[in-house]
């Protein structure tokens, strides 16, 4: 009897996690500028200079075993709080990109959907990199610095940019004719 | 109970048939051409059931039998569809693929040892063979499916990959019908015939749950999001990426 009660435990979980996943995650619509002005800015400089690994052996070399254990703590936690707040703006541009796609002009759809494709690649590796600082943090000496956030980040900041000129000349085109 | 059993048979497998003739009208039968399969599929294995049941001439075995292939089919079937819908929602998207294609194959591969073996345990209480292949079927079809989905739920959730209407219809829909029936498969032979006709009454149920659900989302016209504001200006945006370039810049 007991591998029943646990497939059945089991199955109700999933069941309940299917409908929750279900029911918050869907198309949503809501005000664009709103959205628009939860996007932070991150010092992508400070992100590159925390996960430099330059950074940590000089850091390494000058500093008391347990200073410099303190500070590489201090270091990771901060990295991944960017890392975080990376990952919520390109759920932002995510919803944005979605936006845009709709755009009858075929040249600001393209646009967004390489901005959707960027914003999502950003979140897949924030995914992957998270973990990795925290094994960072239990196993200093490995070499485990994620710079290809920073490069991500960079990305999709440069295709944000080009969607936005896209729709406003488009705008621009349409109000003239 | 008799009418109740009619009616879980009968009345999906109608809803079913009109859902073919909402597809076809709504243009998506070559975005969702496993499920048409599976729809057909099921509707044939339906037809092939009601008129044994009501034919003399058609033996128990017989019966037994049918239910099995079609069983089998439909579960070899069921995966094309959640190929479909993985395919509809991140295999389109390059960034994606590669890390998905990892994850399906490890998830289906894992899930296909624990039905395995939560199968042989639960059939090792001796019982007629076609029942045997039946119950293995069901349970690791169940099991397999619902991680499956499980896994792409929290997937897509997890980086906000955004659902179309009808793709999250269609995987809630079997969804629930999969969780439920695992749910309630492994009690199938620990209880008795009396026990059987409760869990086959759930199922079914649960099977006419999904069917409406594929109906609703399918069938009712996808409602846009109403959205307002001009979302990411020209200058906005260069402002924002300004402060992220300066701030790049070494």
């Amino acid at each position: 009897m007991m591998i029943p009660v646990v497939l059945a435990l089991i199955g109700f979980l999933a069941l309940s996690m299917m409908l929750y996943f279900a029911t918050t995650h869907r198309h949503k619509g809501g005000d664009l500028d709103q959205l628009a002005s939860q996007l932070k800015p991150i010092d992508v400089n400070a992100f590159r200079n925390l996960i430099d690994e330059g950074e940590e052996e000089f850091l390494r070399r000058n500093l008391h075993a347990a200073e410099f254990r303190s500070i590489l703590r201090e270091r990771k936690l901060a990295a991944v709080e960017y890392i975080w707040c990376a990952a919520q703006n390109a759920a932002i541009l995510i919803r944005l990109g979605e936006a845009a796609k709709q755009d009858p002009d075929p040249v600001v759809s393209a646009a967004a959907d390489k901005l959707l494709d960027n914003a999502l690649r950003l979140r897949l590796y924030a995914f992957q990199v998270v973990p990795r600082l925290y094994l960072g943090l239990l196993f200093p000496g490995a070499s485990l610095a994620p710079y290809f956030v920073a490069d991500s980040y960079e990305a999709i900041n440069r295709q944000a940019v080009m969607l936005g000129c896209l729709q406003h000349s488009t705008r621009e085109m349409s109000s003239a004719s | 109970m008799l009418f109740l059993r009619y009616y879980f048979w009968i009345a999906p497998h109608v809803l079913l048939a009109g859902l073919l003739v909402g597809i076809y009208r709504r243009g998506l039968l070559r975005r969702l051409p496993f499920f048409i399969v599976y729809i057909f599929l099921e509707l044939a294995q339906f037809l092939a059931l009601l008129t044994m049941n009501w034919l003399p001439a058609a033996s128990e075995n017989e019966y037994h039998w049918i239910l099995v292939l079609g069983l089998g089919m439909s579960v070899l079937v069921k995966f094309g569809v959640i190929y479909e819908l993985s395919n509809e929602l991140l295999l389109s998207r390059s960034s994606l693929v590669d890390l998905w294609r990892r994850l399906f194959r490890w998830t289906a591969g894992v899930l296909l040892l624990v039905a395995v073996f939560a199968s042989a345990t639960l059939s090792s209480t001796g019982v007629k063979n076609i029942e045997s292949i039946f119950h293995f079927l069901d349970l690791s079809s169940a099991i397999i499916q619902s991680g499956i989905l499980l896994v792409l739920f929290v997937f897509t959730r997890a980086l906000h990959v955004p659902w179309r209407s009808y793709t999250s219809g269609v995987a809630l829909g079997f969804g629930i019908f999969s969780t439920l029936e695992l749910s309630t498969s492994g009690f199938r032979l620990e209880s008795g015939s009396g026990g059987s006709i409760v869990i086959d009454l759930i199922q079914m149920a649960a099977y006419h749950v999904c069917v409406l659900i594929w109906v609703a989302y399918v069938l009712v016209a996808e409602r846009s999001p109403v959205i307002s504001g001009r979302g990411l200006q020209k200058e906005e945006i260069e402002l924002w990426n300004q402060e992220v370039q300066r701030m790049v810049r070494r």
